[in-house]
């Protein structure tokens, strides 16, 4: 199991409370690929552009974005992965917050995002997502992530 | 600015009276004037006709001394020599004086110192025909030598001279008199040339006066119609700015409302989770208990088995209702805060198929609860937004047939019609009612009336009242505890266009 052919999840979320239930949730999901919590926007970038073991060097992810974030727009974050000339262009990116503004989620589909997903206030509904966002994420056909969860 | 319309108004009446009268009197002066100058020139013509008489009776006396002195020439003329174009004069002129003085004498009748002159003239001229008449006899009946004997002793030079003496008195009085007549003539014309001269400068005075008053009249007219137009301008200014704070003041609310909404939710995400890994932390527990109580009953304590069967499932449900409830309070105010983004599309409304379709959708309701419900025929359309209109009418139907007074079979009445450019529409129900003193309060939010039997959050009215006024309509309630409630929606007939346009 060589480290750099697994799939990262890079999660960026302020809020340490749900990215523990989102963790959580998706360690009950069957999914046991590592985790990168960043609760700001400019680690998270840091990590993922600059890092030797992100995704712009190295590597296959998925990117767990909340648009609430503290330091910068999620949307703005969004923006900058789906432009032409990133190399994260072809990384998956799941939009996890609050909002259920349509017109928000609208923007963030426009922007390139491939999943938006409300985080909702009722646990079970919000459990029943992460274990959507599983079935998502042995769908999307990242060879590793089978060969990892073998 | 009524002070100032009441100044101007003053100002305006004591102006107007002065111009008034002003030309009033300005006019009155002219008439005057021309009166006066009608009887200057009717005196005028007055002794322009004496001066006439005058020289009339001027031409007379000429004439008068002509003949005499013509009658004269002839008698001499026909003693010199015997010719009878002499002796035709003669006749002729003795003829004429007698007609001449009767002429005369007419004409001067008026002047008594005349009238002497002439009588004596008349003697005299009686006279000296009669002496030359016998002259001239003489010479027709062939005895010349004795008439030029006759005519050095006879009357006739002393006579004529007093003819010429007395003739030239007559003219002399006469001139006398055109003197003085002239005299006043010219008098009588430097005065009317006077009055007229004064008339001219009255009309002057008075054009300038009046051209005064007219431009200082307008003049204040027109300031005070621009300070009119100003104030105007500042009122319709104020309004604008007034409502631009509005506007923005109600912006800032949607903002705040949907901001807090949303980050109030992540706390929440965060205390619904942990909760329900607390309850299943408490299942683990408790399974662990009750494996505990079988196999080793000795280890288990009272005071762990409630805390873990009573106490800690009892908090739990407690955390539990009550995020549920800060759920579905934060979703109220996010919902209302994006129906107040939402834009209003008017169009023409069928009331009838609106309230028809509203009814069809609680249809299932009011059946179960055998509801009786009765729509009055020709409800007044509107021009309104569509979505905005079902949700008032639906949300105070539904609460009609929520709140309905148990054991009474209920019924719902809505009817409505125009009062002036509103359409009044009336939902009636005979369900429990809403006590007097909870009839403002029910519009607010969160807050509701009477016992809290019936789910709810206290949003649905606030929401209705809230999208009333967006609608530029109100929404009133009448109503008695347990003798129904009578919702009542004025709106326009034509939605009037957004008054603070919203984010």
């Amino acid at each position: 199991m060589s480290d750099h052919h697994s799939v990262n999840i890079i999660m960026i979320e302020d809020d340490d409370g749900h990215a523990r239930l989102i963790e959580k949730n998706i360690r009950r999901a069957g999914i046991s690929n590592q985790i990168h919590h960043f609760s700001d926007g400019t680690s998270a970038l840091q990590f993922l552009y600059e890092h030797p073991s992100g995704p712009a060097h190295n590597g296959p992810a998925l990117i767990l974005l909340d648009l609430n974030l503290p330091d910068m727009s999620g949307t703005d974050i969004l923006t900058r992965f789906k432009a032409e000339e990133s190399p994260l262009k072809r990384t998956p990116v799941i939009v996890l917050t609050t909002t259920d503004d349509k017109v928000e989620i609208q923007r963030c589909y426009e922007l390139g995002c491939n999943v938006y997903i409300t985080k909702p206030v009722n646990y079970e509904s919000f459990a029943e997502a992460i274990r959507q966002l599983g079935l998502f994420l042995s769908v999307i056909q990242v060879p590793d992530l089978v060969r990892v969860d073998v | 600015m009524r002070r100032l319309i009441r100044g101007i108004t003053q100002w305006d009446r004591r102006l107007s009276r002065l111009a008034i009268g002003a030309v009033a009197l300005g006019f009155i002066l002219i008439i005057a004037i021309e009166i006066i100058a009608t009887s200057t020139i009717l005196q005028n013509q007055a002794q322009m006709r004496w001066v006439n008489h005058t020289y009339q009776v001027e031409r007379a006396i000429s004439r008068y001394r002509g003949l005499s002195e013509r009658l004269e020439a002839a008698r001499r003329g026909l003693l010199l020599r015997d010719d009878r174009g002499f002796d035709n004069t003669f006749t002729r002129t003795s003829a004429q004086i007698g007609p001449a003085l009767d002429d005369l004498q007419r004409l001067t009748a008026d002047n008594p110192r005349q009238s002497a002159n002439v009588a004596e003239a008349v003697r005299l001229s009686h006279q000296h025909v009669d002496t030359l008449t016998r002259s001239v006899a003489m010479v027709r009946n062939g005895q010349d030598g004795l008439a030029v004997r006759s005519f050095k002793i006879d009357e006739s030079q002393p006579i004529i001279r007093r003819i010429r003496t007395i003739g030239e008195r007559m003219m002399a009085e006469e001139d006398r008199l055109l003197a003085i007549r002239n005299a006043q003539q010219a008098r009588s014309l430097a005065f009317f040339y006077g009055m007229l001269g004064f008339a001219g400068v009255l009309v002057v005075v008075l054009g300038i006066g009046t051209l005064w008053i007219i431009i200082r009249y307008t003049r204040d007219l027109t300031d005070s119609r621009d300070a009119l137009r100003r104030l105007n301008s500042d009122l319709e200014g104020a309004v604008r700015e007034r409502t631009t704070d509005l506007q923005r003041a109600n912006d800032e609310i949607q903002r705040f409302a949907y901001i807090v909404s949303h980050d109030l939710r992540s706390p929440l995400v965060n205390v619904m989770g942990f909760t329900s890994e607390l309850e299943s932390a408490a299942k683990t527990l408790d399974a662990m208990m009750s494996r505990a109580e079988a196999q080793a009953p000795q280890v288990v304590d009272v005071e762990a088995q409630r805390a873990l069967r009573e106490d800690l499932p009892e908090a739990l449900a407690f955390i539990r209702t009550s995020t549920e409830k800060m759920d579905r309070l934060i979703n109220a105010i996010l919902r209302l805060s994006r129906e107040g983004r939402r834009s209003i599309t008017p169009e023409k409304l069928d009331m009838d198929a609106v309230i028809q379709g509203i009814a069809d959708v609680h249809r299932h309701r009011i059946a179960e609860r055998d509801i009786d419900l009765s729509i009055a025929s020709n409800l007044p359309d509107i021009v309104s937004d569509r979505l905005a209109i079902e949700q008032i009418f639906s949300n105070i139907v539904e609460n009609a047939i929520k709140y309905m007074l148990p054991g009474r079979r209920g019924r719902i009445e809505i009817r409505g019609h125009i009062d002036g450019g509103r359409a009044i529409f009336e939902i009636a129900d005979n369900g429990r009612g809403i006590d007097p003193r909870d009839h403002q309060r029910i519009f607010d939010l969160f807050r509701r009336s009477g016992m809290q039997d019936q789910a709810g959050e206290g949003i649905g009215l606030a929401h209705t009242r809230a999208i009333a006024y967006r609608l530029g309509g109100t929404i009133s309630v009448e109503s008695e505890l347990a003798r129904g409630a009578t919702f009542r929606i004025n709106l326009p007939v034509a939605f009037p266009g957004e008054q603070g346009a919203l984010a």
